[in-house]
């Protein structure tokens, strides 16, 4: 049985169309992240599940249970907000133990389950302050204490990292992630930042104008993307058009306007089709001269002049003329380095270029 | 309004500089020159001895102050204005309320026209407005053609309590609304979804988290309105046709039909010791409330 299963789901404020036909099933202890830009849909279809909006159309059961004609108080979910949304007029513990007054917890037990979850959460001794007496990071861990003590079938979190500085923020990854573990709670993580969502969803749902692209594993995310404008939104990527020209057991060469090359695709691509092929900055190695051997037929070459280059401290981003209309990025280790002008020739796996269809635009 | 603004806000404003604070100067200057001084010259004239064909004489006496406090008259007058003080306050809160959190709430087109239909009031004179009132109230009047015709009027309407109360709510209604206006707009709508979430209905939602977030505008406006109403002097005079006395009403007949200027300066002075004490114990109050009892 999935957590959260939303079936057909469907929302337009006015002309705009929020939401699209999204289908979607979290199993038990699941960290879904939604990912895409502003407009999306992402923060929609939260609230739809929360119950803070109303779907024109479709189902959502939490636990198996329909709830779309429910209140929000009375679907069992936690929430924490982009702005964290804690009582200003009442103490730490007041806002922790809100939820459970609310469900008519006996005293005692208020006592004992807020007591636990504040040091959980690391707040002991926070408990008379107000919120405007705490810092960003413990008015988050405020929300998360206040989201989770009442045990709520799932976890709802709207970019919960967003009001945080760039340091606290990665920190705060790793926490959220190792609390949602350790409560085992099934949880939709809406953020518009894909550092974010790799690193703390079991898979990640990219959605663009209310339309689900993708959903996986990270990784599948990152070095599968489904579509051109999935490959080009998660991470850098080369994209390269071209025109799918022949096929053998595992490859496909594909005619682009800098040469052959060669890569694999999760779709059938019949010969003639538009494609673009996709290749990560990382995954293009550049040298001085071909060191390699010309004949080794999983690795695709071309030729160009380093036009700039970025010192990052790791790493090195280059840009590689490779024609009048192609730049390449490539990211490599910082030494041995290229200079501006510099010939190179540029190599990259047939199993690093990946192959999907253009986008066909839609907002 | 400065005791109001100053008790209820919270931040403490940084110190200005020197150079900005010379920007308060005009604004003091007014107070100090048609407040301030004419409130000191009526202190003054309080203590001072009645005489005829002037409006005292230099002769220093308590006896203005013993006679208005010894007077039950005055006494169940000031009671009266005050009781018309808080009940229109109470019944401006109430009525203010559910449109101001709808105003808050609305979009802003929406919010437009509402704010306009709020201000309308005080676009017209008070004195016109009362008249319209009294077209709408007599005995006679649209309300009483209309009571009649469905069989269940008349009513009396006019010069008495109802006719000053409907007058008093009708022009203090904008100022409530805009206070508790200002402090419903600032409560962020998420904090109500939180609280939704967290397993609170609509009501429990309003009273332990809207309601609690809005006291500092519920402060101002009913301390606005209270502090207008008591010193209201069109409508009670011309709703209530002088047979409804109130405070403001004593004072200008003690000074303007018996010509007894110190009586009526001991009267404006005791009653405005007793509407400061009541607004001061008042805020001291709510303040306790708003820091949750503590």
């Amino acid at each position: 049985m999935s957590a959260i299963r939303l079936r057909g789901l469907s929302k337009s404020f006015g002309s705009l169309q929020a939401v699209q036909n999204l289908d979607l099933d979290l199993r038990e202890g699941e960290l879904v992240a939604f990912l895409g830009p502003s407009g999306c849909g992402k923060t929609t279809t939260l609230r739809m599940i929360a119950g803070f909006e109303v779907p024109d159309s479709g189902e959502i059961l939490l636990g198996g249970r329909e709830v779309s004609n429910l209140p929000p108080e009375r679907r069992d979910t936690g929430m924490v907000f982009q702005n964290y949304a804690l009582f200003p007029h009442l103490t730490v513990y007041e806002n922790v133990a809100f939820g459970l007054r609310m469900r008519k917890v006996p005293r005692s037990e208020i006592t004992r389950r807020v007591t636990e979850i504040l040091d959980k959460v690391q707040l002991t001794g926070m408990e008379q302050r107000y919120p405007r007496q705490l810092s960003g990071g413990q008015q988050q861990r405020t929300a998360l204490a206040r989201a989770l003590v009442t045990n709520p079938t799932v976890l709802l979190l709207d970019e919960p990292l967003a009001n945080l500085d760039a340091k606290l923020r990665e920190e705060m990854r790793f926490y959220i992630r190792h609390l949602q573990q350790e409560f085992g709670i099934t949880t939709v993580y809406v953020t518009h930042d894909q550092a974010e969502a790799l690193v703390l969803a079991d898979r990640v749902a990219v959605m663009r104008g209310g339309v689900l692209q993708q959903i996986d594993v990270p990784e599948e995310i990152y070095r599968r993307p489904s579509n051109a404008w999935v490959a080009g939104f998660v991470g850098i990527a080369n994209l390269l058009p071209g025109v799918v020209e022949a096929h053998d057991a595992t490859t496909i060469s594909v005619r682009t306007g800098v040469g052959m090359i060669r890569g694999q695709s999760g779709q059938r691509l019949p010969e003639g089709t538009d494609i673009v092929a996709s290749v990560r900055p990382e995954s293009l190695h550049l040298a001085r001269d071909p060191v390699d051997d010309p004949h080794e037929v999983s690795v695709n070459r071309l030729q160009g002049t380093v036009a700039e280059r970025a010192y990052l401290g790791n790493l090195a981003d280059y840009r590689v003329r490779i024609d009048d209309t192609t730049v390449l990025r490539v990211q490599a280790a910082p030494f041995p380095a290229f200079e501006v002008g510099d010939e190179v020739s540029l190599t990259f796996a047939v199993e690093e270029t990946w192959l999907v269809r253009p986008d066909s635009g839609g907002a | 309004m400065d005791t109001v603004s100053g008790t209820i806000g919270r931040a403490q404003r940084p110190r200005a500089a020197a150079p900005a604070g010379l920007l308060v100067l005009p604004a003091v200057l007014l107070l100090v020159g048609f407040f301030v001084l004419p409130y000191l010259y009526l202190l003054y004239m309080s203590f001072m001895t009645h005489t005829t064909g002037a409006a005292y004489v230099r002769d220093f006496t308590l006896e203005n102050y013993t006679e208005t406090l010894r007077d039950p008259f005055n006494w169940r007058i000031i009671w009266q204005t005050l009781r018309f003080g808080f009940v229109t306050t109470g019944i401006t809160l109430v009525l203010a309320y559910p449109l101001a959190y709808h105003m808050a709430r609305a979009r802003s087109r929406v919010k437009g026209i509402l704010m306009i239909l709020v201000l309308a009031p005080l676009l017209v004179g008070i004195v016109i407005r009362s008249y319209g009132w009294m077209i709408l109230l007599a005995d006679n009047g649209l309300v009483n053609q209309l009571a009649e015709a469905l069989g269940i009027g008349p009513f009396s309407l006019m010069y008495n309590r109802t006719g000053v109360m409907i007058g008093l709510v009708h022009i203090y209604m904008p100022f409530m609304v805009l206070s508790l206006l200002g402090a419903i707009h600032s409560i962020d709508p998420d904090i109500e979804l939180a609280a939704r979430s967290l397993g609170a209905n609509g009501w429990q939602t309003f009273w332990r988290v809207t309601w609690p977030m809005s006291l500092p505008g519920v402060a101002s406006g009913t301390v606005l309105v209270f502090v207008l109403t008591v010193s209201a002097y069109v409508i009670p005079s011309l709703l209530g046709g002088h047979r409804v006395i109130t405070v403001p009403l004593l004072v200008v007949q003690t000074v303007q039909q018996i010509f007894h200027w110190p009586l009526g300066s001991a009267l404006a002075i005791v009653f405005f010791v007793i509407t400061i004490a009541i607004v001061a114990v008042y805020l001291k109050l709510m303040d306790w409330v708003m820091r949750g009892g503590r």
